[in-house]
């Protein structure tokens, strides 16, 4: 058999529970959308005059949740890949010994679960909590800063926090697969540092940057706990409406042709973002290599 | 003696680089101890030697990616350890290339024209130098659709095109094929005669080092051992282990029991007799030295035809077939030699060997 043809193989496994948990349930949403509640009886009835999608497109709260969420996913995507983007260079740099270490640092909030840290967050923001007890103890202010906690800046905050790792990572491996004596070249053909770094490890690292930036965007515009959690007035999320859709409302139907409409914006919004970085020639150059 | 002849040569050819005092260590290992060296410009210069001999960190500190740790370089006339790698009048060959993969031949070749302040077109430029390199038909291919050898070519192109005072390569030929490596070899020099810039090649392949080089530097364990041109390399060793490193030989080692002609050649009482050759200088009688003997100096003679030389039995071990001639290793007196010659013998059979001693070489012990 051809040999990429059997390697393939390998992925047969995964297609088939992806197909069964994703494409399924996707197809289930599609037909729920074209269902509607009948409030007296308290069950779903089919409807095929696309009321749900009509719904979608005119009235504005649904548009705004989801470009909402585009923002949440895009600027928390943004502030990331800046913050992530030394992070992982340094790592990358490090010795052995220091780099399993920051490894280990880099990957351990992810086992505390996103509750506690939630809750964490707030006796450290809080008006009595921890920043604003350090800033006030030190004299700097006199009033607790309130901007600190139930504010979109506490959102951005967190879920920068939260998403880091998925940034670092890609990045991480990618500088790590960057060839050493490409930047010494780079150097020794009379490139300043900053020059090798533009025209050399940022080209040649832009698959993990690509795929960090995908990450974040669909973890950070999917998240509900945080914004609604931590963001106050300014939480509310598409996500929290379908819940809400889902399960106290019972219109199923709506929540449906919601969920759908969210998912192809951000899916179209992440391909967009995704495809637009691989296309570029370091993208390019390091994915050629897999062929060889 | 040969000292002498080397102090020579350096005064016929300007100085373009002199490293005084070097010394770099890796943790515990010192991989270069203290190192004094002066390459000549216009010339092709070699480091050889085996692997983590210090030839390669030598390369790195001339071009500026290491910073040793004593010593210091002039180049140009003008301190060299303190400019920053992208500022030096140098550069770099690497080993296997370091092509960026991301850019066209072209645009690898231009790199150094299209940072800051450089020329606003480098398409002459870069165009005269693929073609020096017979690289023009591949302008807009990517390093990844290029052989092994194209690559090397567009190394080669990048480096010199921003006209370096200094070209260094690294194995520049090691990642390449044999029939290849010896088609390179011979561009490599033409090329250097042509620009007429000084080219330092670090390789631990000898035979590459006698194709390309004027001066060939051997090194060990961080040291210089021996600064010389090829011919001396071969002719004259200074010690045990260039002898054994540069081309193939057999060392008989003895007592030195007597010299003669102002202490330019000596004798050496060793298990195959009293052997008589040139020798290094600073020689005593009593000491222990080395009798080189490289396989042209050894032939098999027929009883009638025996001369004054001395003579003596051995047996033969291995044969190679070599094309035009055999190579034959035989023992004798517990001694190994190996030496070329044209009849087919046999393992087994038994012959009278002769030594061309006015040809072979004494030297020292490995210090």
């Amino acid at each position: 058999m051809n040999p990429v043809l059997s390697r393939a193989t390998l992925a047969v496994p995964v297609a088939l529970l992806l197909i069964i948990g994703c494409v399924l349930p996707l197809a289930l949403l599609l037909v729920f959308s074209f269902f509607t509640v009948d409030m007296d009886a308290f069950v779903m009835v089919p409807d095929f005059s696309g009321g749900n999608w009509l719904q979608m497109a005119t009235k504005p709260i649904f548009g705004l949740l989801i470009g909402k969420a585009v923002l949440y996913g895009s600027v928390t995507a943004v502030l990331t890949a800046c913050l992530g983007y030394p992070v992982a260079l340094a790592i990358a740099s490090l010795s052995r010994n220091a780099k399993s270490l920051a490894g280990v640092v880099l990957l351990t909030p992810l086992y505390t679960g996103e509750i506690v840290r939630i809750y964490a967050w707030r006796v450290l923001l809080g008006s009595e909590g921890l920043v604003n007890a350090l800033l006030k103890g030190i004299g700097l202010i006199d009033e607790p800063l309130k901007f600190l906690l139930f504010t979109p800046f506490t959102t951005y905050l967190v879920l920068v926090y939260n998403t880091l790792p998925f940034m670092v990572l890609p990045i991480w491996i990618s500088a790590e697969l960057v060839d050493r004596r490409l930047i010494e070249a780079a150097r020794d053909l009379g490139a300043r540092p900053i020059e090798a770094f533009f025209k050399v490890t940022l080209p040649l690292t832009t698959p993990g940057l690509a795929v960090g930036l995908f990450a974040v965007f669909a973890l950070a515009a999917g998240d509900m706990l945080t914004p609604s959690m931590l963001g106050g007035t300014s939480g509310s999320t598409p996500m929290a409406l379908i819940d809400n859709l889902f399960g106290t409302a019972f219109d199923w139907p709506l929540a449906s042709a919601l969920a759908l409409s969210l998912l192809m914006v951000l899916f179209g919004c992440a391909s967009a973002m995704a495809w637009l970085l691989l296309r570029l020639k370091g993208a390019r150059a390091v994915l050629q290599r897999g062929l060889q | 003696m040969d000292s002498r002849v080397s102090a020579r040569s350096q005064i016929t050819t300007p100085l373009l680089l002199s490293a005084r005092g070097l010394v770099k260590d890796y943790g515990r290992s010192r991989a270069v101890d203290g190192v004094d060296l002066d390459i000549p410009e216009r010339a092709f210069t070699t480091f050889l030697g085996p692997s983590g001999c210090g030839k390669t960190t030598m390369l790195r500190i001339i071009a500026g990616f290491e910073r040793p740790d004593a010593g210091s370089i002039i180049l140009d006339g003008k301190p060299l350890l303190d400019v920053p790698p992208e500022r030096r009048p140098v550069n770099t060959v690497f080993q296997s290339y370091a092509l960026f993969p991301h850019l066209t031949v072209f645009e690898n070749v231009a790199f150094s024209l299209t940072l800051r302040r450089r020329s606003p077109d480098p398409g002459p430029r870069v165009r005269r130098a693929l073609e020096t390199v017979h690289m023009a038909d591949f302008a807009d291919r990517y390093p990844h659709q290029l052989s092994g050898g194209q690559q090397q070519r567009v190394a080669v192109a990048r480096a010199i095109i921003a006209e370096p005072h200094l070209l260094l390569l690294d194995e520049p030929l090691s990642a390449l094929d044999r029939k290849m490596r010896s088609h390179l070899q011979i561009e490599l020099k033409d090329l250097q005669r042509r620009l007429g810039i000084a080219f330092v090649c670090v390789t631990h392949d000898q035979e590459e080092a006698f194709a390309l080089s004027d001066l060939i530097v051997v090194m060990n364990r961080g040291r210089i051992v021996q600064r010389d041109d090829p011919a001396t390399l071969y002719a004259r060793p200074a010690n045990a282990f260039v002898a054994d490193f540069i081309g193939s030989a057999t060392l008989i080692s003895g007592e030195v029991i007597g010299l003669a002609e102002g202490a330019t050649s000596a004798s050496l009482r060793t298990s195959l007799g009293i052997l008589e050759a040139p020798c290094v200088e600073g020689l005593s009688v009593g000491q222990t030295a080395i009798f080189v003997l490289r396989p042209d100096h050894v032939q098999v003679v027929e009883p009638s035809l025996w001369n004054n030389q001395p003579s003596f039995k051995a047996t033969v071990r291995h044969i190679v077939f070599k094309g035009d001639h055999y190579l034959i290793e035989a023992e004798a007196e517990g001694i190994l030699l190996v030496f070329e010659d044209k009849l087919l013998l046999n393992p087994g059979d038994a012959v009278m060997l002769q030594i061309n001693q006015p040809s072979c070489f004494i030297t020292r012990v490995d210090t």
